[in-house]
C-alpha cells in the first residue's frame, strides 16, 4: 500500500478517534486521539521528504505535490492549535478536511516533471511554505466557523449558561477561535504576498501584474483584510452581537471558498490561458 | 449602540480591543472634528473600499483584461465589447474608477494613521501595516509612471539598442513601441541546456477507461489498483534496438507470407516480405506500380477474386455503442453524413495518406492514412482524427462522443496507381499472379517459387522468392550503447488470459494491447523539458564594453536602472535570445513597503499579543 493510502486511513482513524473522545471523555482518549492526529501527519510528511528526494526538487512544482503539502500545513496548524487551545470535535472534521485535501491529490497527475527554470529559486520556498501555512490556518477557521454556525441555535443564551462552565461556553467560543486562526494565519498570507511578489520580480521581471492568479491572490488576503477589520466597525452598526457573529462566520466562510478557488480554481477562468502561474491542466 | 460598546469587552481579539478604544477617541472628538474627516478615517470605509476592490478583482479576472477590440468583439459580441471598454472593465486594473479606489485606500490608511498617531511602542505594526500600503501604492504609481517594461529578441552574435513595448491603444488595437536604450546589449552566447530525457510507463484498462502511471522498478510485481492485472517489469536496455528475423513457425497457412523482389534493368529495385494478414502492399511511386499479395481461404473464391477488379472504395464506418451495426460512408469531403437512427451527424474535413507527414498528399507514403471527421451531436462538433491503421485511437484518446465509434478503410488505395500486380494465393496450392493496368485485367498467368515474371508493359520483373505459410518475427532486442537513448523494457503482463511477456520500446508512439484488449501499456518520453536557457550578454556604451554577465531566468543583469531578464527562447531554432527590458525606479519605495508590512503584521499578530498578555486577561475576567 502507497504512503499516502496509509496516511489517508489514518486521517480516517484519526476523525473517529475524535468522535469517540466525544463520548469518553477522559485523558488517555485525548493523548490518542492527538497522537493518532501526530502520526497521520508524521506519513504526511514523510511522503513529501520521500517525494522531494526521488524528484530532486521541493515537494510542490506542481498541483499534485502542492495538494499534499497543502494537506500536511493543515494538520500542522491543528497539531499546533490543539496544544493551546481545547479544541476537541475540531479535530475530528480538521482530519477530514486534510483527508478529503489529500484525496483530492490522489485525482491529480501524479508524474515526476522536471522542474521549469523559473520555479528554482529560495524565494519560491518560502513563498509556497508561509502560503500553506496561512491556507492550513484558514483551513481550521473554516472548520471553527461551521462548527460555530452548527451549534449557534442550540445556544441561544450564552450569558445565562456562562456561569455554569458547561459545554455551552466552550462551544459559543468557537467565533473566538476563528478569529485567533485568521490572526495565526494572516501574517503567514502577508509574507507569502510579499516572499512571491519578490520572487515575481527576480523570475519575471515585475512584482505584480495582474495575473489572474496574483489577483486572486490578493482577494484572498482582502477578504481575510476585511474579516479583521469589520469588528471594529460592527459594534457601531446597529447589529447585535449574535447577529454580527454569525456574519463574520459566514464571511470566513466565503473567504475559504476564495482560497481555494485560487488555489485550485483558476484553471475555470476564461483568463487561465494567458497566466504564467497557474498549474496547467495537462 | 450602547449595547455593542458594552460587549466589547467580551471580545479578546488584537483589532477589537482596539475599537473599543476607537469610539472612546470618538467621543471625545466628537465635537471639533468635521464629518468629511471622519468619513476619511472610519473603518468603515476601509471595509467597503476593500470589499469593493474584491468585486473590481474579480471582474478584472472573469473579463478577458487588455485585449484588442476585435478579439473582444469576437467574443462577447459588439454590444458588450463597447460596454467594457467604456466602462474599461477591458483594462480594469488601469482603469480611471480603480485608480480613484486605490486613491481612496491611500486617504484612508494615511487619515487613519494619523489620527490614531501615538507614540507609543504597541502602535509600531498599526503604523508600520497602515504606511506600508502607502508606500507600496506610492511605488505602484511611480511604476506606472516612469517605468517601462518590455522585450526583445536578441540573436546570437548580433546586438540591439531599442525594445519593444506593448500597448492598447484608443482604437483598442495593439501598438507595438520602440523604446530606445541608452547602451546596446550584445548577445555573445546563447545555451539551452536540456534535461536527461525521462521516461514513464503507463497502463490503460479500457472498461475502466483509467490510466495510471506505474513504477519502472526492475523485477518488481505491481498490480494496476482496481484492476486484476499484474505487471513486471523484468529487463531494461537504456538504449535498444529491435532486431526482427522472418522465421516460418509451421507448415499451417496461419500467417501466410511471399518474399517479392522487383527486378529493375540492371538491378533488384525492391524487395521484401508482403504479408497477407498484415501490410500486403508494395507501391513503388516511381513506376506507378502497386504490388498486393492476396492470401483466399479457398480455390472457388480465388476463381472469383481473379476476375473482379474492384479496387476497395475509401470509406468510413460509423457506428453508436449499442445501437446497431455499422454504417458505411463513402470518403467524400465536407459532406454531411447523418447516422441513421441517431441524432449524430459526421463530416469529413481532410485525409492524409500519412498522418504527420507535412509533404503534400500526392507525395506521402499511404503508411498512416487518416480522416479528419467532424462529429456533431447534442454537445456541439468535436473533430477527430480516424486512423485506418488503428481502429482503437479513439478508445486510448477519450473524447466527447465516446460513443461514436469510428473506423476507416482503404484510404490509401483510392490513391490507386495505374498499374498493379496482384499475386493471389489459396491454401490448395493455387497460385496466380494478376496484371491489371488502368483498372482493367490485362493479364493472369499462374506463378511459381523463384521464377521471374514480366508484367504488362512496364520495364521491370517480379520474382517470388520464397513463401512462408506462417510467417513470424525472432524478436531480438540487442543494446546498442549503456548511454540513454532509445529505452525499451520487457514486460510481463499477467492478467486473465495469462502471462504474455513483450518488448516495450520508448519511441512506439503505440500502446501495446494485452490479448483481452481490455489493457494496455505505453512506455514513453515524458518530454523534452529544458533545464536552463543562458545568454552571455554585454553591455557597450559608447563602443565600449562597460559590463559583461550570462543571464538566466531568476539571475538577471543590472546596468543603469535597467533590469534585462531572461524570457524566452528561439522554440526552432534556439539561436535567439527572448530578453525583457524593465526599468522601474519605484522599486525602492515598493521594497520598503514590503519590509514594513512583513515586519507590521508580524508585530500585530505574534509580538503584540504577548505583549499585552497581562491587562487583555483582566479584560476577560
Ligand atoms: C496588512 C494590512 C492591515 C493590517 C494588519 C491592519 C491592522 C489594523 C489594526 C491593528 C488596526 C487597529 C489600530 C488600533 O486602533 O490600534 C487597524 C485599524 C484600521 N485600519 Fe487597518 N490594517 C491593515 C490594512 C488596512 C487597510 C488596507 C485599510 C484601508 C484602507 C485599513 C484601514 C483601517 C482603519 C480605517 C482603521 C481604524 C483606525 C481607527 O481606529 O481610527 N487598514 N488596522
Amino acid at each position: 500500500m502507497s504512503l499516502i493510502n496509509i496516511t489517508l486511513i489514518i486521517y480516517i482513524i484519526t476523525s473517529v478517534a475524535y468522535i469517540a473522545r466525544e463520548v469518553w471523555r477522559s485523558t488517555a482518549a485525548k493523548w490518542i486521539s492527538l497522537g493518532l492526529f501526530i502520526l497521520a501527519f508524521c506519513f504526511n510528511l514523510t511522503w513529501l521528504i520521500v517525494r522531494s528526494i526521488k524528484a530532486g526538487h521541493p515537494p510542490f512544482s506542481n498541483l499534485y505535490e502542492s495538494l499534499v503539502f497543502y494537506a500536511c500545513c493543515t494538520a500542522l496548524v491543528y497539531i499546533v492549535f490543539e496544544f493551546i487551545y481545547n479544541f476537541r470535535i475540531v479535530g475530528a472534521l480538521a482530519s477530514v478536511l486534510a483527508m478529503l485535501i489529500l484525496l483530492y491529490a490522489t485525482l491529480q497527475d501524479p508524474s515526476i516533471r522536471p522542474i521549469m527554470p523559473a520555479l528554482k529559486s529560495n524565494w519560491m520556498l518560502a513563498h509556497v511554505i508561509t502560503y500553506m501555512l496561512g491556507y492550513g490556518a484558514f483551513g481550521i477557521s473554516f472548520i471553527t466557523s461551521c462548527i460555530f454556525l452548527a451549534v449557534k441555535p442550540f445556544a441561544k443564551n450564552r450569558k445565562r449558561n456562562e456561569g455554569e462552565k458547561g459545554n455551552e461556553i466552550l462551544l459559543i467560543n468557537f467565533d473566538k477561535l476563528s478569529y485567533k486562526l485568521v490572526a495565526f494565519g494572516f501574517p503567514f498570507l502577508t509574507l507569502g504576498m510579499v516572499t512571491g511578489a519578490v520572487w515575481a520580480k527576480k523570475a519575471w521581471g515585475d512584482y505584480w501584474s495582474w495575473d489572474p492568479k496574483e489577483t486572486w491572490s490578493l482577494i484572498t488576503w482582502l477578504a481575510y483584510l476585511a474579516y479583521l477589520h469589520t469588528p471594529l466597525i460592527l459594534p457601531k452598526m446597529n447589529i447585535s452581537k449574535s447577529k454580527a457573529s454569525v456574519i463574520l462566520a459566514f464571511w470566513l466562510l466565503i473567504s475559504f471558498g476564495i482560497v481555494n478557488f485560487t488555489f485550485v480554481g483558476l484553471n475555470y477562468l476564461p483568463s487561465a490561458a494567458d497566466s504564467e502561474h497557474i498549474y496547467g491542466s495537462k | 449602540m450602547k449595547n455593542g460598546k458594552q460587549n466589547q469587552s467580551h471580545t479578546v481579539t488584537d483589532l477589537k480591543d482596539t475599537a473599543k478604544q476607537t469610539i472612546q477617541t470618538n467621543r471625545y472628538e466628537r465635537k471639533n472634528t468635521n464629518k468629511v474627516w471622519d468619513f476619511f478615517c472610519s473603518v468603515k470605509l476601509a471595509v467597503v473600499i476593500i470589499l469593493i476592490m474584491v468585486v473590481a478583482c474579480i471582474l478584472g479576472t472573469v473579463i478577458l483584461q487588455e485585449k484588442t477590440l476585435d478579439e473582444y468583439t469576437a467574443k462577447y459580441g459588439y454590444g458588450l465589447a463597447t460596454f467594457f471598454r467604456i466602462t474599461q472593465l477591458s483594462n480594469v486594473f488601469h482603469s480611471y474608477w480603480f485608480s480613484f479606489l486605490l486613491v481612496l485606500l491611500c486617504a484612508n490608511l494615511i487619515c487613519c494613521t494619523i489620527k490614531r498617531w501615538k507614540n507609543t511602542f504597541l502602535q509600531t505594526g498599526f503604523i508600520l501595516t497602515h504606511l506600508s500600503l502607502v508606500l507600496i501604492l506610492i511605488g505602484g504609481v511611480i511604476k506606472f509612471q516612469l517605468g517601462v517594461k518590455g522585450g526583445v529578441n536578441v540573436y546570437e552574435g548580433k546586438s540591439v539598442n531599442y525594445f519593444l513595448t506593448q500597448l492598447i491603444n484608443r482604437q483598442g488595437k495593439m501598438d507595438y513601441i520602440k523604446k530606445d536604450l541608452p547602451f546596446s546589449i550584445a548577445l555573445d552566447d546563447f545555451i539551452l541546456e536540456k534535461n536527461e530525457p525521462k521516461f514513464q510507463l503507463v497502463s490503460y484498462v479500457k472498461s475502466k477507461d483509467r490510466q495510471k502511471v506505474l513504477d519502472v522498478k526492475l523485477g518488481k510485481k505491481q498490480r494496476v489498483t482496481g484492476s486484476d492485472y499484474r505487471v513486471t517489469i523484468k529487463d531494461y536496455i537504456p538504449d535498444a534496438e529491435l532486431h526482427q528475423e522472418p522465421i516460418n513457425t509451421s507448415d499451417e497457412p496461419e500467417n501466410p507470407a511471399i518474399y517479392v523482389m522487383l527486378m529493375g534493368s540492371d538491378r533488384v529495385a525492391a524487395e521484401g516480405w508482403l504479408l497477407a494478414y498484415d501490410r500486403n502492399y508494395y507501391e513503388d511511386r516511381k513506376q506507378n506500380l502497386r504490388i498486393e499479395y492476396i492470401w483466399l481461404p479457398s480455390r472457388e473464391e480465388l476463381d472469383k477474386a481473379i476476375v473482379s477488379v474492384g479496387t476497395a472504395q475509401a470509406k468510413l464506418s460509423a457506428a453508436i455503442s449499442g445501437q446497431g451495426s455499422f454504417q458505411d460512408y463513402p470518403l467524400e469531403l465536407n459532406k454531411v453524413f447523418k447516422i441513421q437512427g441517431t441524432e449524430y451527424t459526421i463530416r469529413m474535413l481532410q485525409y492524409v495518406l500519412n498522418y504527420g507527414d507535412r509533404r503534400p498528399l500526392s507525395e506521402q507514403p499511404p503508411d498512416n492514412p487518416a480522416i479528419q471527421v467532424e462529429v456533431n451531436g447534442p454537445e456541439g462538433p468535436e473533430t477527430r482524427w480516424v486512423f485506418e491503421k488503428f481502429p482503437d485511437w479513439d478508445k486510448m484518446h477519450p473524447s466527447k462522443y465516446k460513443n461514436v465509434k469510428l473506423t476507416c478503410n482503404g484510404i490509401a488505395s483510392t490513391h490507386m496507381v495505374k498499374n498493379t500486380v496482384r499475386i493471389f494465393h489459396s491454401p490448395d496450392g493455387k497460385q496466380i499472379i494478376a496484371f491489371i493496368k488502368d483498372r482493367r485485367i490485362v493479364e493472369t498467368i499462374p506463378w511459381e517459387l523463384g521464377k521471374n515474371y514480366t508484367v504488362g508493359d512496364i520495364n521491370c520483373q517480379v520474382a517470388i522468392t520464397n513463401y512462408f505459410p506462417s510467417f513470424d518475427f525472432k524478436k531480438e532486442v540487442i543494446k546498442k550503447s549503456d548511454e540513454i537513448g532509445i529505452p525499451a523494457i520487457l514486460v510481463e503482463v499477467d492478467g486473465p488470459r495469462g502471462k504474455v511477456e513483450d518488448w516495450l520500446f520508448s519511441n512506439n508512439r503505440y500502446a501495446t494491447w494485452y490479448p483481452d484488449n481490455n489493457f494496455a501499456l505505453v512506455y514513453e518520453s515524458t518530454g523534452e523539458s529544458i533545464k536552463h536557457f543562458t545568454s552571455k550578454l554585454r553591455i557597450v556604451e559608447d563602443g565600449q564594453t562597460v559590463l559583461e554577465k550570462t543571464i538566466r531566468v531568476n539571475d538577471p543583469l543590472k546596468y543603469k536602472g535597467y533590469v534585462i531578464y531572461q524570457s524566452s527562447y528561439d522554440p526552432e531554432a534556439g539561436s535567439f535570445s527572448g530578453l525583457q527590458i524593465v526599468k522601474d525606479p519605484g522599486i525602492p519605495v515598493v521594497y520598503a513597503g514590503f519590509g514594513a508590512l512583513c515586519f507590521g503584521v508580524i508585530f500585530i499578530f505574534y509580538v503584540k499579543p504577548f505583549l499585552r498578555k497581562k491587562p487583555k486577561k483582566e479584560t476577560e475576567e
